[in-house]
């Protein structure tokens, strides 16, 4: 892909005229779906998926376009021609754009990683012979994912990742538990005793079920749920400086330092995890670790290099859509042998599920419990509960009534397949708050 | 294929399917091979200055195949002959090997030997708009959002779309549907440095429509910019919404969200089959429920559409070659149909519908929702608010979340009034309420007539594994539930 890429930009960027700019953004994959229901497969496909973005500068002007790739280089050329013919006719009828900054060689680079693992065949057939036992649903994904971005003035930014995951929960009747599992290399062992945890879950959720009313609790949030909490804020741009021009503010009294959070929150986007490209869309590339949130205080904004020119700020390489391509939240110093007795009497919720703002203004938010959630009596656990659900505000979950971070954090790669794989994902501990807000 | 009308393009892109087609047609139990290729323009305007240009061009196909009972799926967008080879060979050797463990055997009669055309209804096709004339308006209609420096964010944005599917079959299917969709956004972000607030023309993206340019109506927009400018700058000021239990009124853009969420989904009936446990989730129907069900109220009549003239999710043949035709979901309350394709409908023995869809040629079809409709009732607006004593009308979805049973939801609008003694009164901010499901629905008082009903959709409706985006419309009038737990923010 590297070579054809190499040979088709040169050709375009050869035609290009005088004061024109050309970027070139890729993402292909070869992916493997297979679609698992009653721990049979209920549908397998393979895709082979390829697009070329041609972002286009011209008198402080911006178009993007983006084309499928059919990699029969004089079809592509002949395609991507003929669109930048169209986009030197469309960009006469627009204004300058005010975020319009001038592109620039961010250099070259590469980046190759493979997991090694059984074929996707073989694994059909190990993923029904383990789960033989259980009512399994879920997804694995596997294969190639590459991006790139290049440009006109030189640039060449690679990356490629051949990766996995198999996203799953086990069912007895309407009672669930959540299964994840995905590694450098596939390990067959670890797969194995990782479902055999999730098995040995469902079984706790056989006991009898606890009736628990609306009201505030004592809760554990496990790693997924804590991940849900900053995914939906991450998702939703509440780290972002151009959101937070545009009036979606969440954290608007942070930054004023109105409020301020736990001094055990630190958040940051973390490049070093490896599981996202290390270049932006643009190619530029982003700082290994940007704080976020460091000790509770709003050290950073994500501030891309449209954001910066409009606004006069200082660019961070953030996406050009402001959110963490890979995040981590720094753990704390509960072991987790601690959790239940520190608990005490709560929810532990394993799980979140559809979370959104109910206020922007006071960040509040709301959800769902989801999966494998407890009663939670003299530090044991006493029975499965009810879905409930969640309304409070950042503000209160990370401020006063904060408990604590657990030692162990957990990496979750991005589950995300929406029109094409994502890639990122995040590293997060588990969170013990001392009074959490139930409503219904 | 009938393709008098098609442009040259579109006929040797035709010519190319059937021929590869002809080459693996014999090759499996069936074969499939659909086409897909769209072409999107997403353009934004802020503060009457370019924010976004993008448009997509997206083609591909997608192969389908069944061994054994077993339906497995190859895509590609390396349309040349030694592309297509590939992703047949890949595809046919997963399915052979997925087919040993295959969940359900299938017979053919899942895929329906349909033939025939479908065009969106228009008297100007979308392909003729240049980018001058749609910046022109969107330029016009987000100066005029800008009428208060408080306002700092005035935002105009279309998405016009030109789809194209062809899709041919080993059972002898046959057609090709051609779509010319328009999704208009306008929105007025204020702010007195405390408060700020967001009023949009219904809700994000609400506006969808299956239609032609003659859509773009500068005049009507430019009136509907005044009053959402004024609405935003009245929200600075606006108290909260109370919190009590109440009547409740939803408007029709409303109504939008809350028939997607607590009506559609729950009703799918690969949900209910479980297909979706792992991801969007399951459903509190269960199969025993279809003909046995109170829903709603005798008020409440629901309809799967996908015939109506311009709404956003109208086809001939869902994806899988299944006639379109309208059906009754719930009718005087008693839950009667799913939302179920011809697989669900083999899997499950529910009646269904036509709705096997993908949300493009590189995604298996699965059960989606097409038009969703709230038929009308016989109540005027003044008439309906006169019944009522204490209550709040909410327009325009701002959140919503609800549980993977689709029970308990929680939703937030952008603008309230409260209703004291029949009467329209304040502008309330922050407007939420929740609910659960089937009380909810049972709670419904009242529907207006069919002079007050609203055609709305989404484009962007969620689900699957892996996941897809899909197109969807809901038609409503207004409608009124008693004793709701409304809130406000804080």
């Amino acid at each position: 892909m590297k070579s054809y890429l190499a040979q088709l930009s040169q050709k375009l960027f050869a035609d290009l005229k005088s004061g024109e700019d050309v970027s070139l953004e890729l993402h292909s994959e070869e992916s493997d779906f297979i679609r698992f229901n009653h721990s049979k497969v209920r549908q397998n496909t393979v895709i082979r998926q390829h697009e070329l973005t041609i972002e286009f500068h011209f008198e402080q002007k911006i178009y993007k376009s983006t084309s499928s790739l059919t990699l029969q280089l004089a079809d592509d050329l002949a395609v991507l021609t003929k669109k930048i013919q169209s986009i030197r006719q469309a960009v006469t009828a627009i204004d300058p754009n005010p975020q319009y900054f001038q592109m620039q060689n961010n250099g070259q680079s590469e980046v190759y990683k493979k997991s090694q693992r059984p074929s996707t065949i073989e694994l059909i057939s190990i993923i029904a012979a383990v789960f033989n036992d259980s009512d399994l649903a879920g997804l694995w994904c596997s294969g190639p994912i590459r991006r790139a971005a290049i440009n006109s003035k030189g640039q060449f930014q690679y990356f490629e990742n051949d990766s996995f995951f198999f996203d799953y929960s086990l069912y007895n009747g309407p009672r669930a538990a959540k299964g994840f599992y995905s590694d450098e290399n596939w390990n067959e062992v670890e797969f194995k005793s990782r479902a055999q945890q999730t098995k040995n879950t469902l079984a706790l959720l056989s006991r009898v079920p606890v009736k628990v009313n609306p009201a505030a609790y004592r809760a554990y949030l496990g790693p997924m749920a804590v991940a849900e909490i900053f995914d939906m804020v991450n998702v939703w741009q509440g780290f972002s400086r151009s959101a937070f021009e545009k009036g979606f503010a969440p954290l608007k009294k942070l930054h004023l330092k109105e409020k301020t959070l736990t001094k055990d929150l630190t958040i940051a986007e973390n490049n070093l995890l490896g599981l996202a490209p290390h270049f932006n869309s643009l190619g530029e590339i982003s700082p290994e670790i940007l704080p976020v949130i460091e000790r509770g205080e709003l050290k950073n904004f994500l501030v891309s290099s449209a954001t910066a020119k409009e606004y006069s700020l200082p660019s961070n390489q953030a996406s050009p859509y402001e959110s963490m391509r890979s995040y981590e939240v720094k753990p704390g110093n509960l072991e987790q042998s601690e959790i239940l007795k520190t608990l005490d009497r709560g929810l532990y919720l394993s799980n979140l599920h559809y979370l959104n703002w109910s206020d922007v203004q006071t960040a509040r938010i709301t959800g769902m419990t989801r999966f494998a959630c407890f009663w939670v009596e003299n530090g044991e656990i006493v029975g499965p509960i009810q879905d409930l659900r969640f309304d409070d505000s950042l503000f209160s979950i990370f401020g006063d009534n904060f408990g604590s971070f657990t030692r162990h954090q957990e990496i979750f790669t991005t589950t995300a397949t929406y029109q094409k794989r994502s890639t990122g994902g995040c590293k997060v501990p588990g969170a013990i708050f001392n009074s959490f807000n139930f409503t219904s | 294929m009938q393709l008098e009308n098609a442009s040259a393009e579109s006929k040797k892109n035709i010519d190319f399917l059937k021929s590869e087609f002809k080459k693996y047609m014999l090759e499996a139990d069936f074969v499939a091979f659909k086409s897909v290729r769209e072409k999107s323009r997403d353009y934004t305007i802020r503060n009457g200055k370019p924010d976004d240009f993008f448009e997509f061009t997206d083609e591909g196909i997608l192969i389908e195949l069944m061994y054994d009972g077993h339906m497995g799926y190859g895509a590609t967008c390396e349309l040349s002959a030694e592309g297509i080879a590939h992703a047949f060979q890949k595809a046919k050797h997963m399915t052979e090997a997925s087919q040993k463990h295959a969940m359900f055997r299938f017979t053919d009669a899942i895929r329906p030997p349909s033939k025939g055309r479908y065009e969106t209804t228009r008297t100007r096709k979308l392909d003729s708009l240049s980018t001058a004339e749609i910046y022109d308006f969107l330029k016009k209609t987000s100066l005029a959002l800008k009428t208060n420096d408080k306002i700092i964010t005035a935002k105009s944005d279309v998405m016009l779309i030109e789809c194209t599917q062809a899709y041919l079959s080993s059972a002898g299917a046959e057609f090709i549907q051609d779509f010319d969709l328009i999704v208009s956004s306008l929105s007025a972000t204020a702010t007195d440095g405390k408060e700020t607030q967001t009023r949009t023309l219904n809700g994000g993206r609400g506006n969808s429509v299956q239609g032609g340019a003659e859509f773009f109506n500068l005049s009507k927009a430019l009136e509907m910019c005044e009053q959402i400018s004024k609405e935003a700058i009245e929200l600075l000021t606006a108290p909260n919404c109370p919190t009590e239990t109440c009547d409740l009124v939803l408007a029709p853009d409303q109504m939008l969200l809350q028939i997607h969420e607590s009506i559609g989904h729950p009703l799918e009936l690969d949900r209910i089959l479980g297909d979706e446990r792992n991801f969007a989730g399951w459903s509190f129907v269960q199969p025993e429920d279809f003909g046995q069900l109170q829903y709603g109220s005798p008020l409440m009549n629901i309809v799967f559409d996908p015939t109506v003239v311009n709404q956003f999710a109208t086809y001939k043949f869902d994806e899988t070659g299944n006639p379109a035709k309208k059906k009754y979901l719930i009718q005087n309350g008693v839950l009667k149909a799913g939302l179920g394709s011809l697989e669900s409908q083999a899997r499950s023995n529910i009646s269904g519908v036509a709705n096997a869809r993908s949300s493009s040629w590189n995604r298996a079809p699965i059960d989606r929702m097409a038009n969703i409709n709230l038929e009308d009732g016989d109540l005027t607006l003044p008439q309906m608010l006169a019944g009522i004593e204490r209550g709040v009308l909410m327009t325009s979805n701002k959140s919503w979340s609800i549980d993977d049973y689709r029970r308990k939801f929680q939703f937030t609008c952008e603008y309230g009034r409260l209703i004291e003694n029949g009467k329209l009164s304040t502008v309330v901010k922050n407007p939420n309420y929740r609910g659960v499901t089937v009380p909810f629905w049972n709670s419904l008082a009242g529907v207006t007539n069919t002079s007050t009903v609203e055609t709305y959709g989404t484009p962007f409706c969620g689900k699957g594994e892996p996941s897809q985006v899909i197109r969807v419309g809901h038609a409503s009038p207004y409608a009124h539930f008693k004793n709701i737990e409304v809130f406000g923010g804080g």
